[in-house]
C-alpha cells in the first residue's frame, strides 16, 4: 500500500471505529441494563452534541439556548405526524430540522452581534422564551405542557422489503444510524477549510476576519449547524419514546447538553456523547443507591466542577493525551519538509508574486492607493486629521512620527480594520472607503500586526494556510466536503512561505511553542500568504534582535519585490535603507513628504521630531 | 383600556419590581464587567440569602439583624468561593467560568434543598413591614414600599463604593480596560477578590429582602437569574447605571404588560431585549469594548 | 462487561451488581443474546397460558415482581415526592409482610405479596418534568421488567406516563394529576387515576361555596396560563356561574413566575368578592403569600380549587384560615374511615408528621391493585384490567372506593375544607375543617362528557 492510501485510510480511521463502536456498545449495555436504551438516549443526546461540539468545541461560540432548536426539530416533527399532516415520518423529519434551522437563522442573526458572555446570555434567554411559546401561545399545537404523545416511527419500505424502527433494537439502530451520518459529516466539516476556518475563529477572530473570511458568515453557518444537529436529535428523541416532551426546551436541557460536552471534552466530536454517557449512568446508578437517593444531583454537579477544574479538556481530551504521550505522534514533517524541498528559488518567487503584479518597471505606474484627506477622531482627540497620501505601484513608503502621531490608527484606516470620519480610500483606483477588512484582504489588501496576531494552537503550516485560503476561496463558501489541504495552489504558496521565511524546522510545531523571532515571520508571512498586492506593515521589526532585525529586514526586501508597500516603524535606520518615499505624521497631520533625504535635512521634521538624531 | 389608577399602580409596581431587579442585576453586573466571570451562581446566592433570613428570623425577630447576617454570610461565602474557586479561573477561556459556576449553583439548590428539604420555609414581614398604604389611586403593601427604600439606599452605598473610592476606581478600570488592570498585578487581585464579595453580598442582601415576599425554596432563584440576564443585555454589560435602569426597564414592562396581556408579561421583557439587540447592541449604558 | 466493571467503589459495586444479576439470571444467556431475544420479543411462553404481553411473563417469572416508583424527589415538587415514596414504601411492606390494614382486605390478608410473589421495588426521579419521568418509567420496564408504575406528581408527567404504559402495555397507577384529561381525552386503558379530577373537585366545591359565601358572588381568577390551569379554571367557572356566581377577570400567568405583584394588583382593582387561586404548588406559595400582602385576603374570600399538600404548612394558619378549597384527601378523614386512622398513626409514628393525599394515593392504588392481581390470579395485564375495571369496591383509606370502567376514575370522596384559624387548632397539623365529605358518585362527569376513548387491551 502506498504512503498516499496509508493516509487516506488514516483519515478513515476514526469512521471505522466508529462502527465498530456502534456496534459493539449497545450488547454492552443491554447485558448490564437489559436493553439498549440508554444506548440509544446517549447518542440522541451526541447528535445533538456533534452540531453543539462544532459551535462551542470548534468555534468557541458557548450557546446556553440550543434546547430551541432541539425542541423545534422535536415538535416540529411530531406535530407533523401526530396531526395527520404528514404520513412519512422521514419527511417530517426533515421538516423539523428545517425549521429548526430557519429559527436559528433568526436567532444567530441578534444572538451572533456579541460574543463570549453576551452571546451565552443572549442565547439563554432566547432558550427561555422559545419554551414560553411552546407551552402557551402555541399549546394548541404543541401540546403546552403535556407534549406530543404518539409519535410514529419511521419505516423503510423497499418494494417486498418492511422494516419498522419501531421497539428498543430498532431505534438503536435508527438512532445509531443517524449519529454515524452526523459524525461522518460533522468530520468531513472539521477538516475542511470551513473547519480550518472555524477554528481560526475560536483562536483568534480579528485576525481571521483580516485573513479575508467573512467570520460572521461563517460564525452564522455553523449556528445553522448546530441547529440543524439539535433538530435532529430532538425529532429522534420524540420518534425513540414516541413521545416528544415539552422540557426539550428547558434550560435544563440546553445546561446538560454544555455539562456532558464539557465532562467528556469539547472540540473532540465525541466528547458530547461520552459525556452523556457519563452523565445518564451516572445518573441511574446514583438514584439506584439508597444511601445517595435525592443527593444523586448534588454528587454529579460536585462531579462536574471537579471534571471542569482538573480536565479542562474533559475525559476525551485527557485520554488523548494520555495516548499521545504514551505513543508521540511522528511528525508529518519528513512529509511537509519533501513538499518544500520540490520547490526551487525560482518557482517559489513565481509562487509569491502578487497576484496582482506591479508593474515596477514602468515609467508612471498606476496609483495603487491613495488616501483622501482621511480623519478619524476618538471622543474629542482627533487621532489622524486629514492625512492624504499617494502610491503608485511598486512603491516603498514609510511613515514616521513621534508616538501617538497617529501612524498606527492611519494603518487601520487603510486596511479597513475602523470606519472613517470623513475622506475617501481607493484601491488601484477602486473606493474601498466602505469596505470592511475582510474586503479589503480580498482586493489584496494585507496587513502585519505591531502585536503578532496568530493562531497559537495551530501549526505554522495552518497558519499559513488560513492567510492562502482566504484569497483562493474568498471570503465565504461552504465546501464542506473538501479537504482543507486539497487547494494545491494554497499548500504549495504555504511550503514556499516556509522556505523563504525560513521556518521549515519548526513548520509543523504549534505557534504557542515557538521563539519570539519565529512567530515574528511568521506574523509577515500571514501577511504574504494571500499574495497581497499591497503590504502594511506595522513595526515589523519590533521587539527583535539586530541579526534578525536584519533578516526580517532582507526578507521584507525580497518578498516586498513588486508589491506596494506602506511600512510604519520606529526603527530609523531600517526605514531610511528601506524606504523610497517617506512620510512624517505629528498630531494626526502630515508634516513632511518626501524622499530619505529630503526628509532628513528638512528642518522642520528635524526640530518636530528627530530632534537632531538624523543621521 | 386599563384606568388611570390601574395604570399608576402597574406603574408604580413596576419600581418596585425593578428596584429588586436592580439590586441583584448590578451585583451579576460589576462581577461580570470587573472579573469578566459570567456568575450562573447568582441566582443560587440570592436564594442562599433567602435562607439565611429565614434561620435568622427563626431565632430572632430582627429583620436587621438578618439583613446583616445575610449580607455577612454571602460576603463570606463570596469570599471562600473566590480563594477557592473562582481565582483559579482567571486565567482560563471565560467559558470555562461560566460553566463552573453553573456548576456551583447546582450542588448550593441542591445542597440547600439536602439541608432544608423541599418545602417552601415561611419568612415573616417584619413588624414595621406589616400593613397596607393608600396611594389615593391604588393600596400598595407597606413592606414593598420600605422595600424600595432600602434598595434605593443600598445601589446608593454601590455608587460611593463605585465611584468613590480607589476600589471603585480600579474596578471601573477593569470594566474600561481589563488587560491594563491585570498588568497593573496584585492590588487588582485584592479588587477583584472584593468586588465578588460585593456581587454575591448583592445577590443575598436582594434574597433577605425578597424571603418574606415569596416562597422560599431550593429553586427560586432560577428565574431571576434569567431575568438579571435581561437586565443586563439591555442595560449594558458591566456597567453600574446600566443594571440600575435595565431593571427598572425589565419591572416596568413585566409590570406595565400585564395591563393588557397578562400571559405575555415575560415573552415581553425578551421582545425589548431582541429590539435592544437590534438598535443598540451594547445596551443601554453598555461600552462596546468588551465581549 | 460495563465501564463500571474496574470499579472498587462498594456503593457503585453493589448498585451494578444488583442490576446485574437480575437480567442475567432472567436470560440465563450470553451477552448480546438477551437483548437480541427481547427485541423479537420471542420469549418462550410460560406455563401460563396468556399470550406475552408489556414485561408479562418476563417480569413474574422471578420469585417478586417488580414495581417503579417515578416521583419527583428534586425540584420544586420534592416534597410532595418524598410524601408519596412514603406511602409507596409503607404499601410495600404492607403487602409484603402483612399489616392491620390488609387484614382488613380479604383478598391481602395472607400477607406474602401478591400472588405468593414479594414485591420488589425502586423509586427513581422524574425531576417533576416528563423526559427524565418517561425515561426513568421505560428504563423500568424495559430493564427491570417493571409489572406496575406507580407514583407520578403532575399531570403533564402522568398523562406522559400513562401513554406510555398503554405503549408498551403496563399498568400505571397515576399519582398527583388533577387534569380533566388523565381520564378524559387522553385516558388510557392502562392508566388509573386515584386523585379526583378539576371537574370533580369543582363540582364538590362549588355548591358548597355558594352555600357558605352566598349566590351573587364576583369572582376573579389567577390561572397559570398551561393545560392544566385551564382545565382547573374551566371546571371552576362552569360550576360557580352554574351556583350563579359571576366571573369578573382572569389573569392569566406565564410558567415561572415567581412575582405575581402585577397579577394580584389587577385583581385588587377588579372589585371581586372572592379571589379564585389555581396556582399550585410553589407557586400556589408564592401567590397566596402576595396576596394577603396585598391586601386581598383580607378584602375578599380565598379560594383554592386544589389546595396543594403542604400549602398551609408552609404559610402557616394565620394566612390559610378562612381559605376555601379542596384536597383530595384531608388526615382528619381518619375519624370516618378506620383504615385511614391506622394508615395516619402508622405514617406518623414512622416519619413524624401527618401523611399527606399523595402518601395515601399510591398506598391506596397499591392495595387496589394487589386486590385486582389477587383476584384475577394473575399479573397478565388483560385480566388485571378487566378486575379493576370489574366495579368491585375495596375497603380503604378512602372507604370503599372502585374505578369507573369507563374512564379508569378512582370513585372516592372529595372533601371540601376551610382553613382554621391558628386559634381553632387542636394539633401543629389541623390545618383544615372538613365542610363536607362529597360522595364520589355525585361528582363524577357522565361518561358521554369526558371525551375518553378507551383503548383496548392489546392496542
Amino acid at each position: 500500500m502506498s504512503a498516499f492510501d496509508g493516509r487516506r485510510l488514516a483519515r478513515w480511521l476514526p469512521e471505522f471505529a466508529m462502527v465498530a463502536v456502534l456496534i459493539v456498545l449497545p450488547f454492552a449495555f443491554a447485558a448490564w441494563l437489559g436493553s439498549p436504551d440508554l444506548c440509544t438516549r446517549i447518542l440522541i443526546w451526541g447528535i445533538f452534541g456533534l452540531g453543539f461540539d462544532l459551535l462551542f468545541g470548534r468555534t468557541g461560540l458557548l450557546s446556553f439556548g440550543q434546547a430551541a432548536f432541539y425542541g423545534t426539530g422535536g415538535f416540529v416533527t411530531a406535530y407533523l405526524l401526530t396531526s395527520g399532516t404528514l404520513d412519512n415520518v422521514w419527511l417530517a423529519m426533515a421538516a423539523g430540522i428545517l425549521a429548526a434551522t430557519a429559527f436559528s437563522v433568526a436567532v444567530g442573526f441578534l444572538a451572533l452581534r456579541r460574543v463570549g458572555i453576551y452571546f451565552a446570555m443572549i442565547t439563554l434567554a432566547f432558550g427561555e422564551l422559545s419554551y414560553f411559546l411552546e407551552n402557551s401561545p402555541l399549546a394548541d399545537w404543541t401540546g403546552g405542557e403535556n407534549g406530543l404523545p404518539g409519535v410514529p416511527a419511521p419505516t423503510i419500505a423497499l418494494g417486498g422489503f418492511h422494516y419498522s424502527f419501531a421497539g428498543s433494537w430498532p431505534s438503536y439502530q435508527l438512532v445509531a444510524g443517524f449519529f454515524f451520518l452526523g459524525f461522518v459529516f460533522a468530520r468531513c466539516v472539521l477538516l475542511s477549510p470551513v473547519g480550518a476556518v472555524l477554528t481560526a475563529i475560536q483562536q483568534n477572530p480579528e485576525r481571521t476576519a483580516a485573513l479575508g473570511h467573512d467570520v460572521g458568515a461563517y460564525k452564522l453557518a455553523v449556528f445553522v449547524l448546530a441547529a440543524a444537529f439539535a433538530g435532529c436529535g430532538g425529532a429522534l428523541l420524540g420518534i425513540f419514546q414516541s413521545y416528544m416532551p415539552p422540557d426539550a426546551f428547558a434550560l435544563d436541557t440546553s445546561g446538560q447538553l454544555v455539562i456532558q460536552t464539557v465532562i467528556g471534552g469539547a472540540g473532540t466530536l465525541i466528547g458530547p456523547a461520552v459525556g452523556a454517557a457519563i452523565w445518564l449512568s451516572l445518573r441511574d446508578l446514583l438514584q439506584q443507591v439508597p444511601a445517595v437517593g435525592d443527593l444523586w444531583k448534588f454528587i454529579l454537579g460536585f462531579v462536574f466542577v471537579v471534571l471542569v477544574t482538573f480536565l479542562p479538556n474533559g475525559v476525551v481530551g485527557a485520554i488523548m493525551r494520555w495516548l499521545s504521550q504514551l505513543w508521540p505522534r511522528h511528525t508529518p514533517a519528513v512529509v511537509a519538509g519533501a513538499a518544500s524541498h520540490g520547490v526551487d528559488a525560482a518557482r517559489r518567487e513565481k509562487l509569491l508574486a502578487p497576484l496582482r503584479p506591479g508593474v515596477a518597471a514602468a515609467i508612471s505606474p498606476p496609483l495603487a492607493l491613495e488616501a483622501r484627506d482621511v480623519r478619524k477622531a476618538y471622543g474629542g482627540i482627533r487621532a489622524v486629521d486629514g492625512v492624504s497620501l499617494a502610491l503608485r505601484e511598486g512603491a516603498f513608503h514609510a511613515i514616521i512620527g513621534p508616538n501617538g502621531a497617529g501612524k498606527s490608527t492611519f494603518l487601520r484606516l487603510l486596511k479597513r480594520e475602523e470606519t472613517v470620519d470623513a475622506g475617501q480610500i481607493l484601491l488601484h483606483g477602486a473606493d474601498i472607503t466602505a469596505a470592511d477588512v475582510t474586503a479589503a484582504y480580498q482586493y489584496g489588501l494585507s496587513k502585519s500586526y505591531q502585536i503578532n496576531q496568530l493562531f497559537p494552537r495551530m501549526t505554522v503550516r495552518q497558519n499559513l494556510r488560513i492567510g492562502a485560503l482566504g484569497r483562493q476561496r474568498g471570503r465565504w463558501r461552504l465546501d464542506v466536503f473538501r479537504a482543507a489541504e486539497s487547494f494545491p495552489e494554497v499548500e504549495a504558496v504555504a511550503a514556499a512561505l516556509i522556505a523563504e521565511l525560513d521556518l521549515t524546522a519548526c513548520a509543523d510545531l504549534v505557534v504557542d511553542t515557538l521563539p519570539y523571532g519565529e512567530k515574528r515571520r511568521l506574523e509577515l508571512g500571514l501577511a504574504l500568504a494571500s499574495r497581497p498586492s499591497v503590504l502594511l506593515l506595522d513595526e515589523p521589526l519590533a521587539g527583535l534582535s539586530p541579526a534578525e532585525r536584519e533578516s526580517v529586514k532582507q526578507l521584507i526586501r525580497k518578498l516586498g519585490k513588486g508589491r506596494t508597500i506602506v511600512l510604519v516603524e520606529h526603527d530609523m535606520d531600517a526605514v531610511f535603507e528601506l524606504a523610497e518615499r517617506i512620510t512624517v505624521l505629528h498630531e494626526g497631520r502630515v508634516l513632511a513628504e518626501g524622499a530619505p533625504k529630503e526628509i532628513s535635512g528638512d528642518p522642520q521634521v528635524k526640530q518636530a521630531y528627530l530632534g537632531g538624531m538624523a543621521p | 383600556m386599563p384606568t388611570l389608577a390601574q395604570f399608576l399602580s402597574q406603574a408604580f409596581n413596576g419600581i418596585a419590581l425593578g428596584s429588586l431587579l436592580s439590586l441583584i442585576a448590578s451585583g451579576l453586573s460589576i462581577i461580570l464587567g470587573t472579573l469578566g466571570v459570567l456568575n450562573f451562581a447568582h441566582g443560587a446566592m440570592f436564594m442562599l440569602g433567602a435562607y439565611a433570613a429565614f434561620v435568622v428570623l427563626n431565632h430572632s425577630d430582627s429583620f436587621a439583624l438578618a439583613l446583616a447576617l445575610g449580607a455577612l454570610l454571602l460576603f463570606v461565602f463570596g469570599w471562600v468561593t473566590e480563594r477557592g474557586l473562582i481565582r483559579f479561573y482567571y486565567r482560563r477561556p471565560k467559558e470555562d467560568q461560566i460553566l463552573v459556576t453553573f456548576g456551583l449553583g447546582i450542588m448550593m439548590v441542591e445542597a440547600v434543598h439536602y439541608i432544608f428539604g423541599g418545602l417552601s420555609q415561611r419568612v415573616p414581614l417584619p413588624s414595621w413591614g406589616e400593613g397596607i398604604v393608600n396611594f389615593g389611586y391604588f393600596i400598595y403593601p407597606l413592606y414593598r414600599v420600605e422595600a424600595i427604600g432600602i434598595v434605593a439606599a443600598l445601589l446608593l452605598a454601590f455608587y460611593v463604593v463605585l465611584y468613590r473610592t480607589r476600589i471603585g476606581l480600579v474596578v471601573r478600570a477593569g470594566i474600561e480596560d481589563p488587560l491594563m488592570v491585570e498588568l497593573l498585578g496584585t492590588p487588582v487581585r485584592r479588587a477583584f477578590l472584593i468586588v465578588f464579595c460585593i456581587g454575591s453580598m448583592a445577590a443575598g442582601i436582594a434574597g433577605v429582602i425578597y424571603a418574606p415576599l415569596a416562597a422560599v425554596i431550593p429553586n427560586m432563584g432560577e428565574q431571576f437569574l434569567v431575568q438579571c440576564f435581561v437586565v443586563v443585555v439591555i442595560g449594558g454589560l458591566g456597567s453600574f447605571p446600566g443594571a440600575v435602569v435595565g431593571g427598572l426597564v425589565v419591572g416596568e414592562i413585566l409590570s406595565l404588560t400585564t395591563l393588557f396581556n397578562p400571559a405575555y408579561a415575560q415573552a415581553a421583557i425578551y421582545a425589548v431585549m431582541t429590539l435592544v439587540l437590534i438598535v443598540r447592541p451594547r445596551g443601554l449604558f453598555g461600552t462596546m469594548g468588551r465581549a | 462487561m460495563s465501564i463500571w466493571s474496574s470499579d472498587n467503589d462498594g456503593m457503585f459495586a453493589k448498585a451494578k451488581r444488583r442490576l446485574t444479576r437480575r437480567n442475567v439470571m432472567k436470560a440465563g444467556l450470553g451477552v448480546g443474546a438477551a437483548g437480541l431475544l427481547l427485541r423479537s420479543g420471542t420469549l418462550p411462553a410460560f406455563a401460563e397460558d396468556k399470550p406475552a404481553l408489556g414485561t408479562y411473563p418476563a417480569g413474574t417469572t422471578g420469585s417478586s415482581v417488580f414495581v417503579g416508583g417515578v416521583m419527583p424527589l428534586t425540584g420544586p415538587y420534592s416534597s410532595s415526592g418524598k410524601d408519596m415514596q412514603l406511602g409507596f414504601e409503607m404499601a410495600v411492606d404492607h403487602l409484603n409482610n402483612g399489616s392491620p390494614i390488609t387484614e382488613q382486605i380479604a383478598t391481602l390478608k395472607k400477607g406474602k405479596g401478591v400472588l405468593g410473589k414479594k414485591i420488589d421495588f425502586q423509586v427513581a426521579d422524574s425531576e417533576t418534568k416528563p423526559d427524565p419521568a418517561v425515561q426513568a418509567a421505560t428504563r423500568f420496564i424495559r430493564d427491570n421488567k417493571a409489572i406496575m408504575l406507580t407514583g407520578t406528581v403532575n399531570s403533564a408527567v402522568s398523562i406522559a406516563i400513562e401513554k406510555l404504559g398503554q405503549r408498551e402495555h403496563v399498568i400505571v397507577m397515576i399519582g398527583n394529576s388533577g387534569s380533566n384529561d388523565t381520564t378524559g381525552k387522553d385516558c388510557q386503558r392502562y392508566g388509573f387515576r386515584a386523585q379526583p379530577s378539576a371537574y370533580m373537585a369543582a363540582k364538590a366545591l362549588a355548591p358548597v361555596l355558594a352555600k357558605q359565601l352566598g349566590k351573587t358572588i364576583k369572582a376573579a381568577y389567577l390561572v397559570p396560563d398551561y393545560t392544566y390551569g385551564h382545565s382547573v379554571y374551566d371546571s371552576m367557572k362552569q360550576f360557580t356561574e352554574q351556583a350563579g356566581w359571576k366571573t369578573v377577570n382572569e389573569q392569566l400567568v406565564p410558567l415561572g413566575t415567581t412575582d405575581f405583584s402585577s397579577y394580584l394588583l389587577n385583581i385588587g382593582n377588579s372589585g371581586a368578592d372572592v379571589f379564585v387561586n389555581v396556582a399550585f404548588g410553589a407557586d400556589a406559595t408564592s401567590s397566596t403569600k402576595q396576596a394577603d400582602q396585598f391586601g386581598i385576603l383580607s378584602k375578599m374570600k380565598y379560594v383554592v380549587p386544589n389546595i396543594s399538600q403542604f400549602q398551609a404548612k408552609e404559610l402557616g394558619a394565620k394566612v390559610m384560615g378562612g381559605t376555601y378549597g379542596t384536597q383530595a384527601w384531608w388526615w382528619t378523614e381518619q375519624d370516618k374511615f378506620p383504615l385511614a386512622k391506622l394508615f395516619v398513626e402508622e405514617f406518623e409514628k414512622k416519619n413524624s408528621y401527618k401523611p399527606r393525599w399523595g402518601a395515601t394515593e399510591v398506598y391506596v392504588q397499591m392495595l387496589v391493585w394487589a386486590d385486582a392481581v389477587e383476584r384475577a390470579g394473575s399479573f397478565y395485564p388483560g385480566d388485571v384490567i378487566k378486575a379493576l375495571e370489574s366495579g368491585q369496591k375495596v375497603n380503604s383509606i378512602y372507604g370503599e372506593v372502585y374505578y369507573r370502567a369507563g374512564d379508569h376514575q378512582l370513585v372516592r370522596p372529595v372533601p371540601v375544607m376551610v382553613g382554621k384559624k391558628p386559634d381553632q387548632m387542636k394539633s401543629p397539623e389541623d390545618f383544615f375543617d372538613i365542610l363536607e365529605l362529597v360522595p364520589g358518585e355525585q361528582v363524577l362527569p357522565p361518561l358521554d362528557q369526558t371525551g375518553c376513548k378507551m383503548p383496548g387491551i392489546e392496542s
